[in-house]
């Protein structure tokens, strides 16, 4: 028996199959692939591969450090090998946490330590999944969450990850106190009064200073929050967006290529009760979008045309919970990305160079461009430091080739002024980054002071801050 | 693009290729999520493997990943053999990211953390 999914994919095939004995169009080279080759699980050396969660960077870590404790964590530290890396989830695209020495998980230092007021003194390993449900017993929940949820808080705050909403900053904006373990095992607490500087690094440090044990969170009452899915044109989303972003608590859209339509998604709080999202299916839908793809993908004209008749009369979805609950969701589908962060000023002009770059040069692309807006804060490596910033993050199913996000994109973003994610691909360093960040000097000079040794520098971080 | 975020796309997608907005969800598995997330290893070292880890997908419903207790989506899935299925785990396979993203986990984590969730443990 065909599959329902399988069904939908072979429908879309054949009606691209009719469509090209009509026509005599040549299929561009996008068809359904085969697994990316992947590594052997176990090396020569009989070290277990460990590999991103998109696929694209892998290591053979001769020692795994998995503590429940910082005092376990800190004797760990000082008699490991080097290089260092620390992981919690393996959500970052770039080669953040790969080491062949010393890989320390997360997962054992999780769970809520204490309250302090309304600030939850939270183990850095936990993971945002399991931060709602703790935070939620007491009424308090996180102001903002990122779509996902499956990365570790450590993770998540060091590399600078974000939600969506002008008036809300990244996840590390609401971080008031840091406790990390040196590579040589000492104990530090930082905040605004004790270590002021090494506060204002630790908070987006890239694992780079040491292991983040603890973080302190300003947390906001647990309110219920509508949202609202709404498709439309294209040109409609760019016209209102810093409307939007104005006047929604959290305000985000979605263009997707070759449809000239985009999908808007806006949560505010409310006091309505719950009212439960619509059974859907996030496979399905990019399965539907990849045919299309494979179906019309040689006739930009005719994918738009039948695209945008098909999708263009859809009606509003709303769902009601707490924020915790709808702020960040499934992605059943692995992908590759780039997102970088832009001076508001030169967002949607942006957004408008990398679409038109795809649509022209790049027809295999199915995966929706997210655009978001986020607040500013004063993190020295924060991608948002000095001001909001406006966010485009570019997709490529984890089969695809993404190359083109260095090629076609990252020029464009680099053009506008953009600040990359730390945790997705970007081919900046050095120079090019200390040109960005005011403090990266600054950062730097602490990050020799507590790891003279460089101990928590791996090939790539070393490149990252151009150290050779 | 989340789930939700996305039904309005589907359904669309949906009708067009004339499979109705029934066609395109998912067979109704034979145990519920909330099921499901009621079960944990009874060993407490893999229970917090799988707590922190697997259930994160794996007791989640449109996540993807084949429900633990669900023993219809697992058996052609254990019919590949669990070398296969440890393989899949640790490299990523499809949806499943490598490691299960469970960097503290051995491969002896994975065969007892599948036997559980597959219901194949032994008692």
């Amino acid at each position: 028996m065909v599959t329902r999914r399988k069904a939908l994919t072979l429908s879309a095939a054949a009606l691209g199959g009719s469509a090209l004995a009509g026509g005599g169009a040549v299929v561009i080279a996008n068809r359904d692939k085969p697994e990316p080759p992947a590594p052997a699980s176990v090396n020569a050396d009989g070290r277990m591969l460990w590999r991103n969660w998109s696929g694209i960077q892998n290591a053979y870590p001769a020692a795994r450090l998995a503590p429940a404790d910082e005092a376990t964590l800190a004797d760990g530290l000082k008699r490991a090998s080097a290089p260092i890396r620390a992981v919690g989830a393996g959500h970052s695209f770039t080669a953040l946490a790969a080491t062949n020495a010393t890989l320390v998980s997360l997962d054992g230092l999780s769970g809520l330590v204490r309250w302090e007021g309304d600030e939850a003194v939270v183990r850095a390993g936990t993971r945002l999944g399991a931060l709602g449900p703790l935070l939620a017993q007491r009424g308090r929940a996180m102001a903002n969450l990122p779509d996902i949820n499956k990365q570790s808080l450590a993770g998540a705050i060091s590399t600078g990850t974000h939600g969506a909403g002008q008036g809300l900053q990244a996840l590390h904006g609401d971080v008031t106190a840091l406790t990390l373990i040196t590579a040589e095992g000492e104990r530090i607490e930082c905040d605004a009064v004790r270590r002021p500087d090494l506060f204002q690094a630790a908070r987006v440090s890239l694992g780079s200073l040491g292991i983040l044990t603890e973080a302190r969170l300003r947390t906001t009452a647990n309110r219920h929050v509508r949202r609202r899915v709404w498709v439309e044109s294209l040109e409609e989303s760019l016209a209102q967006a810093e409307d939007r972003w104005k006047a929604h608590r959290n305000f985000e859209f979605y263009v997707v290529p070759f449809t000239d339509l985009a999908a808007n998604i806006s949560h505010d709080e409310t006091d309505d009760p719950v009212q439960a999202p619509p059974a859907g299916n996030d496979d399905a839908l990019l399965e539907a979008l990849k045919g299309l793809r494979n179906s019309l993908g040689w006739s930009t004209g005719l994918r738009k045309a039948v695209a945008r008749t098909l999708l263009g009369s859809v009606p509003p979805e709303t769902a009601v919970d707490e924020g915790w609950k709808l702020l960040s969701t499934e992605r059943p589908v692995r992908f590759n990305e780039m997102e970088y962060h832009l001076p508001p000023e030169t967002h949607l002009g942006a957004l408008r160079e990398v679409l038109a770059v795809i649509e022209t040069h790049r027809r295999d692309v199915f995966f929706p461009i997210e655009v978001r807006r986020t607040a500013g804060d004063d993190a020295w490596l924060s991608p948002f430091q000095g001001g909001a910033r406006g966010s485009i993050a570019v997709h490529a199913w984890y089969k695809d080739e993404y190359q083109f996000f260095f090629e076609l994109i990252e020029p464009i973003f680099q053009r506008h002024g953009g600040r990359p994610h730390w945790g997705k691909l970007h081919s900046l360093n050095g120079q090019r980054l200390q040109a960005l960040y005011p403090n990266w000097k600054d950062f730097l000079a602490i990050r020799r002071e507590l790891d003279p040794k460089g101990r928590l520098l791996s090939p790539y971080m070393t490149g990252l801050f151009d150290l050779a | 693009m989340t789930r939700s975020r996305l039904t309005l796309i589907t359904a669309g997608i949906c009708l067009f290729v004339g499979l109705g907005l029934s066609g395109c969800s998912p067979a109704a598995p034979p145990i519920t999520p909330a099921e499901s997330a009621r079960l944990t290893p009874a060993d407490d070292r893999l229970a917090s493997l799988y707590e922190t880890s697997c259930k994160t997908c794996h007791a989640i419903a449109g996540s993807g990943a084949p429900l633990a207790g669900d023993g219809a989506a697992w058996k052609p899935r254990l019919a590949q053999g669990m070398p296969t299925l440890v393989d899949h785990t640790v490299q990523g396979f499809k949806a499943m990211p490598a490691g299960g993203q469970c960097a503290r986990c051995s491969p002896d984590d994975y065969r007892a953390l599948i036997s559980f969730m597959s219901g194949t443990e032994k008692r």
